[in-house]
């Protein structure tokens, strides 16, 4: 990799001012150094964040839980509390890569990951997100691509956390400029949407702080499916959370991963769920909103199929 | 005709292996840990381009970057390479990073040419050609037997089928490479190498110097699979690194390298017909098949092997042939000799139409195999692991299990030569009672040491512990390259010699009748102060060859996602004599996880329009993990009466084979491609959304 400084943060607004323009946030180094190592990232700076007060912890208040930036992925997936609370974080949590990975692996760096496209992450193919001319994977082997994108990147994001907290209606809280701002799942990643050199809508020197759950007595599930048992990315993943009173629904909402280069979520599909009985009928519909403006890449169309077992799977688990 | 002793206690036993406790604790050094004095890392510059003119490569920058002892080209002047990954350069440096920062300083002027990297585009006249003398699509070879014409037309039943299979890794977990120390003296390399003679002869040649000045050691070496017999382009660039650093050189491969340059399985495409009497007996086939070796098969191994050929129609006689294979050239890295070369590949097309002749006629698998392998070990195996699996309750109708997670069982069966000869063997025992046994062979984490521990243990009647084993040096007594499943069957009679030697030697001079176990201390003073020296070699009668075997497999497959689960293995395999049973059925576990990494993860990626690798990672090129491993149960034919014949290649097989088949039968359609992706089994189930269209065009 390419010679960087390397230097420690006391605090979030220190942690900006060190980044400046070209620095980068180092926490568990999961996604970072590997990018690194390959050239596809060449920060000037380092910026550790590792000792910054307060981003390590997970806090709970009748309304809301908190969850640092700094938190592994391990401590969500071992969490008794979170586990009840919810259940599609932690089993969201639970199929991100290796043990190993999540005992270093944080929420933060899960949620601003970069795109695992085998183009992209290429040292000698220079795409259309790397700021190249093209994306090749509209041309050449698509099958872990997008099915819903809105410009010529089919790169899917990949964070399993963004799945579970996106259904969960969970704000992220960044510090942007001065001051720490919120944001929904939805704005963190709505860049990507239009933008294809963008993974998410951080900005240079935008640092995750913490992540909120608001508590709203829902059920949640989340399940994802990959070619392998484990250790594996998925092919496609769904999180869904909704209140459960009886046999119906409110307030639910479905989040699909590794489908688009956003948490994919349709606002007609949730509002279709509102008040209903989850029956078969009810649930094809429901996948049916979903995926209608699916867009399927020569390679894959076998992503469909499996977005609408996830889809039931995960609105059964509810109704269980 | 010597005879294995009728009273083994060590032989055929579940000793642990002899080095399982250096190797547990890290103690044990393979070439990629060797530190000699003062050693440099070594990397490579290889082409990005898929195919190119390459004018011109300035090594001036990267032999300033600090820490940089030697840069060199792999060759002078101009030159065209043919595939991504190609050796251009090397640099030997004090650190990993130095060595990095001078690949990425070294100007290469290459003019890009056209290439071609998927076997169906490379089959096309129109498309680039590989090589300028040649068409993509060699001559197919023609083999042909009876009147197959007329033979099809006598059949009652006639099934076709089209199977693909990959282009498949070898991936050892210890990537190819070499430490290499050349001085005045000579050169010495500790090489991670399945043949320490071939390393050492293609060093010699290479680089123009008697072999009696090349040393080359291989103390503990982690796998190869075929891939690792010749010194490679990347050892003769560590040797000429170390020459002009004047300081030891280590270069092992990147895993990105691996997936390059250094050998693979050649993928095919098989077209297969065949057809079975009203008896059930086949009485015609034709097969029509192509497949890929890169741009030629070997490359710079000396395991031979690696062509786009396979055996057909495998296992089975059939009186009416006709067989025509061809090889399609593309722009990617040679295939090499890979665990049991072509069989696999011969055995997944042949025993799925097998399966489909089977469910036309409505005749149970098994009984099918049983009526048609000419193999009466394999009959027995089959009935033997056919009550073991508990075949008969398990085996339904082709889709028949109820719900979405369907359930099916298959089976397949397989043929291997092993064998071996040659190996010569020397020990030295000494008046304290202690015993060294030197052979040239080496241990691939086969199991050599332990092989050769517990034969001398036995004849001896020592304990397997008491037994110094050395292998891998150029110094000791010759054996040969550790290929073709030959290994122990060529070192296990030398042993068995030298030791009766030995036994014999000190008997006579130590003036004691029986010098064995409890009298062998007591023999061994009666020495003086020289060590007595024995040799040995190999003899007939102690081995032989030809190992057949079958599998079973049941597999789980959810219909709503296409998502293959193996949940069982029932492996019976024959292997004459087992010398060591530990690690011989650690042979059958490996053999059996890479199988079915070859019949649901494995393949390599080629982007056509950059001619990179793809997946060059464990990342997408997925192996099988942990959670994937099903339960296995082997069954090891006992036949002692055969000697010794090798196994280490016959049991990875038919495991593909026999799981696409219980895929099949759970599913009631077969997947026809390796590897049986979910994506695969959703298409065959016609759920997959086909392409839209506006996105067609732009394919």
């Amino acid at each position: 990799m390419k010679a960087f400084q390397y230097v420690t943060a006391t605090s979030p607004a220190s942690a900006r001012e060190l980044a400046g323009g070209d620095g980068r946030f180092l926490a568990g180094g999961m996604d970072l150094l590997s990018e690194m190592k390959e050239y596809i990232t060449q920060p000037k700076t380092l910026v550790n964040i590792k000792s910054l007060p307060g981003l390590n912890q997970i806090e709970s208040s009748p309304s809301t839980w908190s969850i640092g930036a700094n938190v592994t992925i391990a401590e969500i997936e071992d969490h008794p509390e979170l586990k009840k609370v919810f259940p599609g974080l932690q089993q969201a949590a639970a199929e991100v890569g290796s043990r190993q990975i999540r005992n270093l692996g944080t929420v933060g760096g899960n949620l601003a990951q970069h795109s695992r496209c085998w183009y992209y992450r290429h040292r000698d193919v220079l795409c259309l997100k790397k700021g190249g001319d093209m994306c090749y994977a509209r041309h050449g082997d698509n099958r872990y691509h997008s099915l819903f994108t809105g410009n010529t990147c089919i790169s899917p994001v990949v964070s399993n956390l963004a799945v579970a907290l996106g259904a969960l209606g969970a704000n992220v809280i960044v510090q942007k400029a001065e001051k720490p701002q919120s944001m929904t799942i939805a704005e963190l990643y709505a860049e990507a949407w239009h933008n294809p050199e963008a993974h998410n809508s951080l900005e240079p020197g935008d640092l995750i702080l913490k992540v909120e759950l608001p508590v709203r007595q829902q059920r949640s599930a989340y399940l994802q499916m990959s070619q392998k048992s484990d250790f594996d990315w998925a092919l496609v993943s769904c999180a869904a959370a909704a209140k459960v009173d009886g046999n119906k629904l409110s307030q639910a909402r479905i989040v699909l991963g590794v489908v688009s280069n956003v948490p994919y979520q349709v606002e007609a599909a949730n509002k279709f769920l509102e008040g209903k009985e989850l029956d078969d009928a009810t649930i094809a519909k429901a996948a049916d909103l979903l995926l209608e403006k699916a867009h399927v890449q020569p390679f894959n169309g076998y992503k469909i199929p499996i977005a609408r077992t996830l889809i039931r799977r995960v609105l059964l688990q509810l109704k269980a | 005709m010597p005879s294995w002793p009728e009273n083994r206690v060590h032989i055929g036993s579940h000793a642990k292996r002899i080095d399982a406790p250096a190797k547990v604790t890290g103690a044990a050094k393979y070439s990629s840990d060797v530190q000699p004095d003062g050693w440099l890392y070594g990397m490579i510059l290889r082409s990005k381009w898929a195919k190119a003119k390459i004018t011109k490569i300035n090594l001036d920058k990267a032999s300033k970057v600090p820490g940089i002892k030697a840069a060199i080209l792999d060759r002078e002047g101009e030159r065209t390479v043919r595939y991504y990954g190609e050796e251009l350069a090397a640099v030997a440096g004090t650190s990993k990073q130095a060595c990095l920062d001078a690949l990425r300083s070294i100007d290469v002027e290459a003019k890009e040419l056209p290439f071609v990297v998927h076997e169906d585009d490379a089959k096309d006249e129109s498309s680039a050609r590989v090589w300028d003398d040649h068409p993509n699509l060699s001559k197919p070879r023609v083999r042909e037997q009876g009147e197959v014409d007329k033979a099809f037309s006598e059949c009652a039943t006639v099934v076709e089928g089209f199977f693909t299979t990959p282009v498949q890794l070898h991936h050892p977990l210890e990537t190819h490479g070499n430490t290499i120390s050349w001085t005045d003296e000579g050169l010495t390399a500790w090489s991670s190498t399945q043949g320490i003679g071939s390393v050492q002869d293609g060093l010699a040649n290479n680089l123009k110097l008697q072999q009696n000045r090349v040393r080359v050691i291989s103390e503990f070496m982690g796998g190869g699979f075929g891939a690792k017999f010749g010194p490679g382009v990347e050892g003769s660039l560590a040797a000429r690194l170390s020459q002009a650093a004047k300081a030891p050189v280590k270069l092992m491969l990147t895993r990105f390298d691996e997936a390059l340059a250094v050998g693979n399985r050649p993928s095919s495409f098989q077209k297969i017909k065949l057809g079975a009497t009203s008896d059930g007996k086949l009485h015609a086939f034709e097969l029509e098949s192509y497949g890929t070796a890169g741009i030629g098969s070997g490359g710079s191994s000396e395991g031979g092997g690696g062509g786009a050929e396979f055996p057909a129609p495998y296992i089975y006689k059939v009186p009416n042939i006709r067989v025509k294979q061809a090889g399609v050239t593309i722009n990617a890295g040679s295939a090499r000799a890979f665990r049991a070369p072509g069989h696999p590949t011969a055995s997944f097309g042949m025993e799925s139409i097998m399966d489909e002749l089977a469910a036309k006629m409505s005749i149970d698998p098994v009984e099918l195999r049983i009526k048609n392998d000419p193999s009466e070990v394999r009959q027995k195996e089959y009935r033997l692991g056919a009550e073991r699996f508990g075949w008969k309750e398990k085996y339904k109708k082709a889709g028949s299990s109820a719900g979405p997670i369907k359930t099916g069982v298959g089976c397949a069966g397989a043929t291997w030569g092993g064998g071996g000869k040659g190996t010569k063997a020397e020990a030295s025992i000494n008046p304290d009672g202690s015993i060294e046994i030197r052979c040239g062979t080496q241990d691939l984490g086969t199991g050599s040491k332990t092989v050769i521990a517990l034969i001398a243990a036995d004849i001896l009647g020592l304990k397997p512990e008491q037994i110094l084993v050395r292998v891998g040096d150029t110094r000791y007594p010759p054996s040969g390259g550790s290929g073709g499943s030959t290994t122990t069957a060529s070192v296990a009679p030398a042993i068995y010699d030298l030791c009766t030697k030995a036994l014999d030697e000190l008997q006579k001079q130590s003036g004691m009748e029986n010098a064995r176990g409890e009298n062998w201390a007591a023999a061994c003073k009666k020495l003086g102060v020289n060590p007595l020296t024995v040799s040995g070699q190999w003899q007939e009668g102690l081995s032989s060859s030809g190992a057949g075997g079958v599998q079973f497999a049941e597999v789980d497959v959810d219909t709503e996602t296409g998502f293959v689960k193996v949940k069982k293995i029932t492996c019976v395999q024959d292997g004459g004599l087992i010398v060591s049973k530990l690690t011989c059925e650690s042979q059958v576990n490996g053999g059996i996880l890479m199988g079915i990494g070859y019949a649901l993860y494995e393949e390599r990626v080629m982007d056509k329009t950059s001619g990179v690798v793809l997946n060059p990672n464990f990342e997408t090129y997925k192996l099988v993990g942990l959670s994937d491993i099903p339960e296995i149960d082997i069954v090891l034919l006992d036949m002692p009466e055969r000697g010794v014949i090798g196994i280490g290649e016959p049991v990875t097989i038919p495991t593909a084979a026999a799981v696409a088949n219980a895929v099949a039968n759970a599913l009631g359609v077969r997947v026809g491609g390796l590897p049986i992706t979910p994506a695969r089994v959703l298409e065959v189930l016609g759920k997959t959304k086909t392409t839209s269209e506006d996105s067609k065009e732009k394919v």
